[in-house]
């Protein structure tokens, strides 16, 4: 039974497979389950085994329970990282939802759209292609690569991220509510200004969108398309100057 | 057997049930009760009663339970039993063998901490001669099965629960997915 040594043997999708076995309660079936998938074997397989037999692979392969390398790869084949400062709103609100929503799970959705085909302007100055694409088509695309040539724009992201949210902190910190407070009981006036804020909260974005567009639909796609880092220095001044 | 006030209770891996065993465990497992009141519920049943204690020093109280954790002798490893006229075996050879299989279904039971967690982990391992894997495996047969063996004496759980507890403990080691550290 041929046994991988260490992350960079490992593709993106069999690291997604492995970390979605996590979810196995039993440690020790967890691990068999993890090992079945490393080997490219069924679990039913290994199930026959003698447990200290299984207990020698699974020392074989406790380089699962480390992290792969941060240090992804910028240029892989025909795709480059764009760099973060340049991210539009558009592809800065659907990375938001997909690291809100199981970012493993979503890696190479997220990498789909941090790593862009790219061209050289008559300018000698690097260009991007449009985000005009969908994610869900163009995923699979990184399935097969090497997971440690990837896996590093999860922390490089999640890093940007706090620095962004730090730096507009006054336009994502309103009104978070006092937790201590949710068990007591509510008047009516409180009850409905929860449900808003509640609403609010699950239409941040398009709220957000609908007002920077001045309410016009027809005008979503150039909102989407403008500079996260302007974008978010208006909507500051807007804020501060009360606008 | 041992005498506690004027009454002679089981105390004896050889006198004591499976059912008395695991009923036993469940009351020390209880972490809300202290250690005088475990005591009391294990001699409970047996039939002492707590107001069968009230003229008893503490003293008195400590030497019963010090006589009745008196456990004498190491019982060894069965690999077969008879139940209902059936042959059930749980290894062949010299040496017990834990398979992956068993491991796996032990752990899911440990986990679970129901009451009756011993008898269940010792039907999967006593396997009947002429029963396939996924009859052996079927939970209303392991069920059915712990149900028997309940009423069997604790001298054969002890060895299998050291056994095992010795080789989980030794082969699995406990894996977390990393946490991202940015």
């Amino acid at each position: 039974m041929k046994l991988p040594k260490s992350w960079s043997e490992i593709d993106v999708l069999q690291f997604k497979e492995i970390r979605e076995l996590y979810s196995i309660e039993e440690v020790f079936a967890r691990e068999i389950e993890i090992l079945s998938a490393l080997a490219g074997v069924s679990s039913d397989e290994l199930e026959d085994l003698d447990v200290s037999e299984v207990s020698n692979m699974l020392n074989d392969i406790t380089f699962i329970n480390s992290e792969p390398s941060k240090n992804y790869k910028r240029d892989i084949e025909q795709w480059k990282v764009k760099p973060l400062s340049k991210l539009t709103c558009g592809e800065f609100i659907d990375l938001e939802y997909f690291f809100a929503n199981d970012y493993i799970k979503h890696l190479c959705h997220i990498a789909s759209i941090m790593y862009r085909q790219h061209t050289t302007n008559e300018w000698g100055q690097l260009s991007f292609e449009p985000y005009e694409f969908n994610p869900f088509d163009r995923h699979e695309l990184f399935d097969e690569y090497c997971i440690n040539d990837i896996y590093g724009i999860i922390p490089e992201y999640l890093s940007f991220r706090q620095d962004f949210m730090d730096k507009y902190h006054l336009l994502f910190n309103e009104e978070d509510g006092d937790e201590e407070d949710d068990n007591k009981p509510m008047t009516s006036d409180e009850s409905k200004a929860q449900a808003e804020q509640k609403s609010a909260v699950k239409w941040g974005w398009e709220r957000l969108l609908y007002s920077l567009c001045n309410e016009d639909l027809t005008k979503f796609k150039q909102v989407t398309d403008l500079p996260l880092i302007l974008t978010f220095n208006m909507l500051s001044m807007k804020k501060e100057l009360n606008l | 057997m041992v005498k506690i006030l004027d009454k002679e209770i089981p105390n004896q891996l050889k006198e004591l049930t499976v059912q008395q065993f695991e009923d036993i465990t469940s009351i020390h497992a209880q972490q809300d009760l202290d250690a005088i009141e475990k005591h009391l519920k294990v001699f409970e049943l047996f039939g002492i009663t707590e107001n069968d204690f009230e003229h008893t020093t503490i003293e008195q109280f400590k030497t019963y339970v010090k006589d009745f954790n008196n456990i004498k002798g190491k019982p060894e490893l069965q690999s077969t039993i008879e139940l209902d006229g059936y042959k059930y075996t749980a290894f062949e050879g010299e040496e017990f063998k834990l398979s992956v299989r068993d491991t796996k279904h032990i752990e899911k039971v440990m986990n679970s901490r129901h009451k009756g967690y011993i008898s269940e982990m010792l039907a999967i391992l006593f396997k009947r001669d002429d029963l396939s894997k996924s009859e052996h495996y079927d939970t209303t047969h392991i069920k059915h099965k712990s149900k028997m063996i309940r009423e069997l004496k604790s001298e054969l759980a002890v060895p299998y629960l050291v056994e095992i507890g010795q080789k989980l403990s030794k082969e699995i080691k406990r894996n977390e997915a990393p946490e991202i550290v940015e």
